[in-house]
C-alpha cells in the first residue's frame, strides 16, 4: 500500500527523495571530502619534503637493522630497504670509501661498464672514482680473516656505475662526493654484494668497541612512507610509528634512527589541523539546510496525506500506528536516500578530488562516513516527525473544519534563533571566545547560516505586514490582480517557508561566493607580494657580482638576494627591481615603486679598498708611548668565501718603528680581499697610570701589499677625508686616536650607515641582518609601504651594492634569485639555460596560489562554494515548489473567480505578482544575509593555514561575482514565477467547481 | 430495550481564535439499540456536529453523552480511539473521503480493521460480497465509480462489526438508483444507525427522524408523523410552516388543554 501511495504522489515523493538525499550528501560529503583533502595535504607535504623527511634510516653496528624494523609495519610503509656499509680508508690512506650494499642497488644504478657485483669481494665503482673494470681496491679495514698474517682483502672491480644521487635508495645523503666534483678525502661508494660482509674483516655484531669506533659494518634499513598509499587517516598511525622508531633509537648507543619526521609531522599538522574545523562547520550548515528543506518538503508530503491520516484516526488506530502510517512514506524515502546520498557523495567527492585535489586519490566510503549519513537520516527523520506532527496530532474534526490554530508559539522559536544569532554575532565581532586551536576563528563560518536564518525569520514576518498595508490600498485602487496578490501574501501561508528556505539557501550561496572571491583575491595579492615577481628563479649562491652579471645578461630581470629576518632584508638593483616587481601603488599612498627605489642608492660612496697578495705592510708614524702602555694595529678584511671578517694584527705601533708588516689572510692570496677597517687597541699594563695615558694618534701613511714578490701601494686614499669614516683631519695620513676614549677605529666610507631602505611593518630601531646574517647594521626608512614585493614578513628593501658593501660575505640563509618581469618567465628560463646558469627552483605566483588553495581553509572554502551552490539551487527549487503547491490549492478559488466573470489577465497578474514578490523578497533577503555575513565574518574566516603578516588582507567584497549571483538568482526567480504562474493558470478550469475543494 | 445512545443536555461550542460558536445546545436524545435514526435540518443546524459527537471525535462542551453505556466525556483520547475502533462505523459525506484512493477495495477494508482484534473483524471478502463489490476487490478505490465508492465506504464502516453506524449524507452525490442501493444496504444491516441527510428517501427509510434547528432538536418524526419536541425549560420550536401564523418575534397566549396547550397569537 505504501508503494502505491508513493506512486500516486510520485512527483512529490521524488522531490522528497531528492531533498532527502541533500542532508545525506551534505552529511557524508563533508567527512569524505575531508578525508580526501587530508590525504591530499599529507601527500603534498610528503611530495614537497626532501628524502630524509619522508622516512627513517635505522642504523646499527651491533644488530641487523632489518631485523630491528621487522615489527614496524603499516599499510603506508614501503618494505624496508636493507643494507650495510663500512667506511674505510684505502690501503694508502689517501681516501676513505664507503663499502656498501643496498637491497636492489643494481636496479637503481646505470651500469656503464661491466656488471653488478654478484659474489663476495666484487665491487662496482662510480665513473668518477677513476677505477676501471678489473682493478682491485684494498681497504685498510678489510683483511682476510683466514690468513695468519694480516693481509688486506682485494676487492675486484666488476662494473662501473652511474646513479642519480636523488634516488630514494640513497636517502638523500651526500654519498657521491667524487661525482659531485668534491674529492677531498672521500670517495664514492664501492657497491658490493652482501656476501662480502660475511667473508671479510669485521662484521655486524662483532666487537662492540670496533662497532663504536666505526671499525665495523653498519647495518642499515631505510623505511619510506609510500606516498601513494598514505591517507589522511594515517596521521595517528604515523605518529605512533615515529614514536616507536624514536624509542628504538634511544634503546642503545649502537642503534641510531636518522630522519626529520618531527618536522614533517609538524608540517602535516599545521596544514591538516586548519582543515577540520572549517569543513565541519560547512558540513553542519549544509546538513542543517538540508534538514530545513526536508522539514518543509515533508510537511507538504504529509499534508498531502492529511486526508488519509484523518481516516486512520477516524478508524480508531492508535497514536503509534498513526505515526507509523503518517511517517511510513517519508521514512521509506529517507532510508532510500541513505544509499543514494552516499553514492552521490562518493561520485561528487571523486570528481572533486580528481579535478580539484589530486588524481591519485582513491575516495572510499568508510564507517564514519556511513555513520554521518545515518546521522543525517536520523536528523531528517526528526525533521520529518516535526513536519508531520501537526497533521498527525491535529484532531480529525479540526482537519475537516480547517480550523485555524493559534501560532503564538512560533514567536518563541523566532526569538530563540534571533537571540542565538545576536549573541553569536556579538562574540564574532567583539569577542575572542569562538576561536579554534590555531587561533583562527574558523567558527566564523557558522555566521552565514545563523544570519541567514535570523534575517529570514524577520523577513518572513515583514512581508505579510507590508502586503497587509498594501492590501488596503489595492482593495480600493487598481485592478483585482494586485488585490488578490496582496491578500494571498498577507495571509502568509506560503510566504514563510519560501522566504526562509530561499534566504537560508541563497544567503549561504552569496556568502560562499563572496568568501571565495575575496579569498581568491587575497591569494593573488599575497602570492604577488610574497613572490615579488611573476616568476622567480632561485640560482646557486655565488656573489653579488655574479648575480648582477646574470641579471645584466638577461633583459627583463632583476638580481635579488633575500635574507630572512626579522626584519627580512631584500637586496636588489633598485632600477631593475622597480621594473620587474609586482607592485600596487596603493601599498604606499599611490606612489610608484621606481620613485621610491631611486632613493635607495646613496649619492656618494667611497670606492672599496681592494687588496690581493700574501703580505701587507703599513707605514705609520706613532707618538711616543707612555710607560706601561702599548697598542696593536689591526686590519679587518672581507675574504671571499667567508662570512666573518678576517682580522690580522698589523703590528704594535712604536715611535721607533715606521713600517709594520704582516701576512694577509689566506683567502687574499687566491682572490681579491677588501680592507674593511683599521683598528687600534690600546692596552695598559698593570701598574701603569691612567692619567699618563697616551695622547695623539697613530697616523697610517701608506699601505702596501706584496703579490708575486712585488710590493705595490694600495689605493686606500688614506689622506682623503671622503674615503674614510668617521671624519678626521688628515695629518699626512689616516689618524687613529691613541686616547683611551678616542676614535681608535676607522673604516672606508663605502656605504652609508644607517642604510637607506624601503620598509614595511614596524622596524624602527631594528638592525638588519645583512647579507652575511651576522653583521647587523641600522637602516633609515626612505619610504614605507604596507607591503613590499618579495617579503613575506615585515622587512626592508635595500640597494644590492650597498648591502654587499656592508656584508662580510653571504650567509647560507640567503637566497639568490633572478626575478623575471611579468610575461617573461619562459624567456628568462631559456636565457638562463643558454647561459648555463643552474636554476635550483622556480616559483611563480600561480604556484603560490595553488599552494594556498590546497591548504586546509582553501579546501574548506572549495567545499563551501560547491555545496552552497547546489543547496541554493535546491532552495530555489523548493521555494518554487512551495509556491506552486500553495497556488494550486487555490485553483478552485481561481476557477470560482473565473466563473464569476474575472478576466484571465488580472488572475495572471495576481499569480505572477504574488510569486515574483515572494521569490524576490526571499532572494533579496538571502543576498542581504549573505552580504551581512560576509561583512561580519569574512575578516575572521581563516583563509590561510598561517595568516600572512604582509600584505594586509583585503576583506572588501568583490562586487562582480556577488552581483552576478544576485542577478542570476533574481532572474531565475522571475522565470520560475512566470512559468509556475502560467502552468497554474492553465490548470484552472471552471469544471473544478463541480468538485469539492481540495 | 437497551439504549445505544443517550444525550443529556449536550452542548457543543466551537472556539476559534476570535469567536465562540454554539453549535449544539441542550440536546436530549435517546436512541435505542437497533433503531435507525435520520438527522434532518438545514445546513449549519448542527447535524454533523452531533454526528461527530456520537462518533467520539468530539467531546461535548457541556452535558453528558453515553454510547452503549459508556460516558464518552470521561474517556481519554486513547479510550475514545478504542471505542471508535470497536463500536462505531462512520461513513463520511463524499464517498471518496472515506477511502484511500490508491489502495484496493480489500486494502481499504483491512486498513479499517487494523485497530481491532482479529476475531472482531469481518472477513473482507464477505463484506465486499455483501455490498456487491467482490468483482472489483483488487481495483484501487480511486478508480471505482461513485456508487461503488459509497458502497465500499459502507463496507469499510462495517469492517469492525460496529454497534453503531453513523453516516453523513450517504446519498448526496449519488444518482437515484445508486442512492437507493445504499439506502437498502443500510436498512439491511439491522445495526443501530444514525444518518445525517437531506434526502427524503433516506429519512423515509429510517424508523425515526430527528430535526435539528439552530443547534436544538426541534422535531421528531415517527411512523410518518412529525412531533415538536418540548425541550428543557419548556422550549418548543415551531416548525417553519407555522411561522406565518406565529412569526418569530410575535407574542402568543398559552391556553391550557387537558392533554396539552394551545398557542394563540396575541393581538398587540
Amino acid at each position: 500500500m505504501m508503494l502505491r501511495g508513493l506512486w500516486r504522489r510520485r512527483w512529490l515523493s521524488l522531490i522528497v527523495l531528492i531533498i532527502a538525499v541533500v542532508p545525506v550528501v551534505a552529511g557524508s560529503l563533508g567527512p569524505m571530502y575531508t578525508d580526501a583533502a587530508r590525504t591530499t595535504l599529507i601527500r603534498e607535504t610528503l611530495d614537497k619534503a626532501i628524502l630524509d623527511h619522508r622516512g627513517w634510516r635505522v642504523t646499527s653496528v651491533s644488530d641487523d637493522a632489518g631485523e630491528l624494523v621487522k615489527e614496524i609495519t603499516a599499510p603506508f610503509l614501503l618494505p624496508p630497504i636493507r643494507g650495510a656499509e663500512l667506511l674505510s680508508p684505502n690501503d694508502k690512506a689517501t681516501k676513505t670509501y664507503p663499502l656498501m650494499w643496498v637491497e636492489g642497488q643494481c636496479d637503481h644504478v646505470t651500469t656503464v661498464v661491466g656488471r653488478c657485483p654478484r659474489a663476495a669481494n666484487e665491487i662496482m665503482v662510480s665513473r668518477a672514482s677513476g677505477f676501471t673494470v678489473g682493478d682491485t681496491v684494498k681497504l685498510s679495514l678489510l683483511s682476510d680473516p683466514g690468513a695468519e698474517k694480516r693481509r688486506l682483502t682485494p676487492l675486484r672491480v666488476v662494473g662501473v656505475y652511474e646513479t642519480d644521487a636523488a634516488d630514494p635508495l640513497w636517502y638523500g645523503r651526500s654519498l657521491f662526493p667524487q661525482t659531485a666534483g668534491v674529492t677531498e678525502g672521500n670517495g664514492d661508494p664501492l657497491l658490493t654484494a652482501p656476501e662480502t660482509q660475511g667473508t671479510v674483516g669485521v662484521k655486524t655484531g662483532g666487537d662492540r668497541i670496533d662497532a663504536l669506533v666505526g671499525a665495523a659494518w653498519t647495518s642499515t634499513a631505510i623505511l619510506y612512507i609510500d606516498r601513494n598509499k598514505i591517507t589522511g587517516d594515517d596521521v595517528a598511525s604515523l605518529e605512533s610509528l615515529h614514536a616507536r622508531l624514536r624509542a628504538l633509537g634511544r634503546t642503545g648507543e649502537t642503534t641510531t634512527v636518522f630522519g626529520y619526521m618531527d618536522e614533517t609531522l609538524e608540517a602535516v599538522h599545521r596544514r591538516v589541523d586548519s582543515l577540520s574545523v572549517p569543513t565541519t562547520l560547512v558540513t553542519v550548515q549544509l546538513v542543517a539546510l538540508g534538514w530545513l528543506l526536508l522539514f518543509l518538503t515533508v510537511r507538504d508530503l504529509v499534508a498531502a496525506r492529511a486526508q488519509e491520516i484523518a481516516l486512520a484516526r477516524l478508524r480508531g488506530l492508535s497514536t503509534l500506528r498513526i505515526w507509523a502510517f503518517g511517517l511510513s512514506e517519508p521514512a521509506f524515502l529517507l532510508l532510500a536516500a541513505l544509499p543514494i546520498g552516499i553514492a552521490a557523495s562518493w561520485a561528487v567527492v571523486s570528481r572533486m578530488a580528481a579535478t580539484l585535489l589530486r588524481d591519485d586519490l582513491v575516495v572510499t566510503v568508510d564507517g564514519f562516513t556511513v555513520l554521518c549519513g545515518v546521522a543525517a537520516v536520523f536528523g531528517g527523520l526528526l525533521a520529518t516527525a516535526l513536519a508531520a506532527r501537526q497533521t498527525v496530532t491535529q484532531p480529525v474534526v479540526e482537519q475537516w473544519r480547517r480550523t485555524p490554530r493559534s501560532r503564538r508559539r512560533a514567536w518563541v522559536v523566532d526569538a530563540v534563533v534571533l537571540a542565538i544569532t545576536a549573541v553569536g554575532l556579538a562574540e564574532l565581532l567583539a569577542g575572542d571566545v569562538i576561536t579554534d586551536a590555531t587561533g583562527q576563528r574558523a567558527s566564523a563560518l557558522i555566521a552565514p547560516g545563523l544570519l541567514a536564518v535570523a534575517l529570514a525569520l524577520i523577513a518572513r514576518r515583514l512581508l505579510p505586514l507590508a502586503c497587509r498595508a498594501l492590501f488596503r490600498l489595492t482593495r480600493t485602487h487598481g485592478d483585482i490582480g494586485a488585490f488578490l496578490a496582496m491578500r494571498q501574501i498577507s495571509r502568509g501561508s506560503a510566504t514563510a517557508s519560501t522566504v526562509i528556505v530561499l534566504a537560508a539557501g541563497l544567503g549561504l550561496a552569496v556568502f560562499a561566493v563572496a568568501a571565495w572571491s575575496v579569498t581568491s583575491r587575497n591569494y593573488q595579492e599575497v602570492a604577488r607580494v610574497h613572490n615579488g615577481a611573476e616568476t622567480v628563479f632561485v640560482v646557486p649562491r655565488s656573489d653579488v657580482a655574479t648575480l648582477r652579471k646574470i641579471s645584466a645578461d638577461v633583459p627583463g630581470t632583476a638580481p635579488v638576494i633575500v635574507t630572512p629576518g626579522p626584519p627580512a632584508m631584500l637586496a636588489t638593483d633598485p632600477a631593475r627591481f622597480a621594473s620587474v616587481a609586482l607592485w600596487r601603488p596603493s601599498y604606499a599612498g599611490n606612489r610608484p615603486l621606481n620613485g621610491m627605489t631611486a632613493k635607495l642608492t646613496p649619492r656618494t660612496a667611497a670606492p672599496r679598498v681592494l687588496v690581493g697578495g700574501d703580505r701587507i705592510r703599513a707605514e705609520v708614524s706613532t707618538p711616543k708611548m707612555p710607560d706601561g702602555w702599548s697598542a696593536i694595529l689591526y686590519a679587518d678584511f672581507r675574504v671571499t668565501g667567508e662570512t666573518k671578517p678576517a682580522i690580522i694584527p698589523l703590528g704594535r705601533p712604536d715611535s721607533r718603528i715606521k713600517v709594520h708588516e704582516w701576512g694577509l689572510p689566506r683567502g687574499c692570496r687566491e682572490a681579491v680581499c677588501e680592507l674593511r677597517g683599521l683598528r687600534l687597541e690600546v692596552t695598559m699594563a698593570a701598574g701603569a697610570s691612567l692619567e699618563d695615558g697616551p695622547t695623539g694618534s697613530v697616523v697610517v701613511k701608506k699601505l702596501e701589499v706584496r703579490q708575486d714578490g712585488r710590493w705595490s701601494t694600495v689605493d686606500a686614499g688614506l689622506a682623503d677625508t671622503n674615503r674614510w669614516t668617521p671624519a678626521f683631519v688628515p695629518r699626512g695620513g689616516l689618524p687613529l686616536s691613541l686616547e683611551s676614549f678616542g676614535t681608535g677605529a676607522v673604516r672606508p666610507d663605502t656605504f652609508p650607515d644607517p642604510l637607506p631602505a624601503l620598509s614595511s611593518g614596524p622596524g624602527a630601531g631594528q638592525k638588519l641582518p645583512g647579507l652575511d646574517d651576522g653583521h647587523f647594521s641600522g637602516f633609515e626608512s626612505v619610504a614605507s609601504a604596507q607591503a613590499l614585493p618579495g617579503l613575506n614578513a615585515p622587512g626592508v628593501v635595500v640597494d644590492l651594492e650597498t648591502a654587499d658593501r656592508v656584508a662580510y660575505g653571504y650567509s647560507p640563509r640567503t637566497e639568490f634569485q633572478i626575478w623575471a618581469a611579468p610575461g617573461r618567465g619562459d624567456e628568462v628560463r631559456e636565457a638562463l639555460r643558454r647561459g648555463s646558469v643552474p636554476v635550483l627552483a622556480t616559483r611563480t605566483t600561480d604556484d603560490l596560489v595553488s599552494g594556498y588553495v590546497t591548504q586546509g581553509p582553501g579546501l574548506a572554502l572549495l567545499l563551501l562554494i560547491v555545496s552552497a551552490g547546489v543547496a541554493a539551487l535546491l532552495a530555489l527549487g523548493r521555494a518554487v515548489l512551495a509556491l506552486h503547491t500553495a497556488a494550486r490549492r487555490r485553483t478552485y478559488e481561481m476557477a470560482a473567480l473565473e466563473a464569476a466573470g474575472a478576466r484571465v489577465r488580472p488572475l495572471r497578474v495576481a499569480l505572477l505578482l504574488e510569486q515574483t514578490i515572494t521569490l524576490s523578497w526571499g532572494a533579496l533577503t538571502g543576498v542581504l544575509a549573505g552580504l551581512v555575513a560576509a561583512w561580519a565574518a569574512l575578516p575572521r574566516v581563516p583563509e590561510f593555514a598561517e595568516t600572512p603578516v604582509t600584505p594586509p588582507l583585503d576583506y572588501s567584497l568583490v562586487p562582480v561575482p556577488v552581483l552576478l549571483v544576485a542577478c542570476a538568482v533574481l532572474a531565475l526567480s522571475m522565470i520560475a514565477a512566470a512559468v509556475t504562474s502560467e502552468l497554474l493558470l492553465r490548470g484552472v478550469r471552471v469544471d473544478q467547481l463541480r468538485e469539492a475543494p481540495a | 430495550m437497551t439504549q445505544a445512545v443517550r444525550c443529556d443536555g449536550v452542548v457543543q461550542i466551537y472556539k476559534t481564535k476570535e469567536i465562540e460558536v454554539v453549535a449544539l445546545r441542550d440536546i436530549d436524545l435517546v436512541i435505542e439499540e437497533g433503531e435507525s435514526v435520520a438527522f434532518l435540518g438545514p445546513s449549519g443546524a448542527g447535524k454533523s456536529t452531533l454526528l461527530w459527537l456520537l462518533a467520539g471525535l468530539l467531546r461535548p462542551s457541556a452535558g453528558r453523552l453515553w454510547l452503549g453505556g459508556t460516558e464518552i466525556g470521561r474517556l481519554g483520547p486513547r479510550a475514545l480511539d478504542r471505542l471508535r475502533a470497536a463500536q462505531i462505523g462512520v461513513v463520511l459525506q463524499n464517498p471518496a473521503r472515506n477511502l484511500i484512493p490508491y489502495a484496493s477495495a480489500v486494502q481499504n477494508v483491512t486498513f479499517a480493521q487494523r485497530a481491532v482484534r482479529r476475531r472482531a473483524r469481518r472477513a473482507a471478502g464477505d463484506l465486499l460480497d455483501r455490498v456487491g463489490l467482490n468483482g472489483v476487490r483488487d481495483k484501487p478505490a480511486g478508480r471505482l465509480s461513485g456508487g461503488e465508492q459509497q458502497r465500499l465506504a459502507v463496507a469499510v464502516a462495517l469492517a469492525n462489526r460496529p454497534r453503531l453506524l453513523l453516516a453523513d449524507e450517504p446519498t448526496s452525490q449519488l444518482d437515484m438508483a445508486t442512492g437507493q442501493t445504499v439506502i437498502e444496504l443500510i436498512k439491511e444491516l439491522g445495526t443501530t444507525s444514525v444518518v445525517v441527510t437531506h434526502d427524503p428517501r433516506v429519512s423515509e427509510a429510517t424508523s425515526r427522524t430527528v430535526t435539528i434547528r439552530d443547534g436544538r432538536i426541534g422535531a421528531e418524526g415517527r411512523h410518518g408523523e412529525d412531533f415538536v419536541v418540548v425541550g428543557r425549560e419548556g422550549a418548543v420550536q415551531l416548525p417553519p410552516e407555522y411561522h406565518e401564523l406565529l412569526p418569530p418575534g410575535s407574542m402568543a397566549r398559552v391556553e391550557p388543554l387537558p392533554d396539552g396547550v394551545v398557542l394563540r397569537r396575541a393581538e398587540s
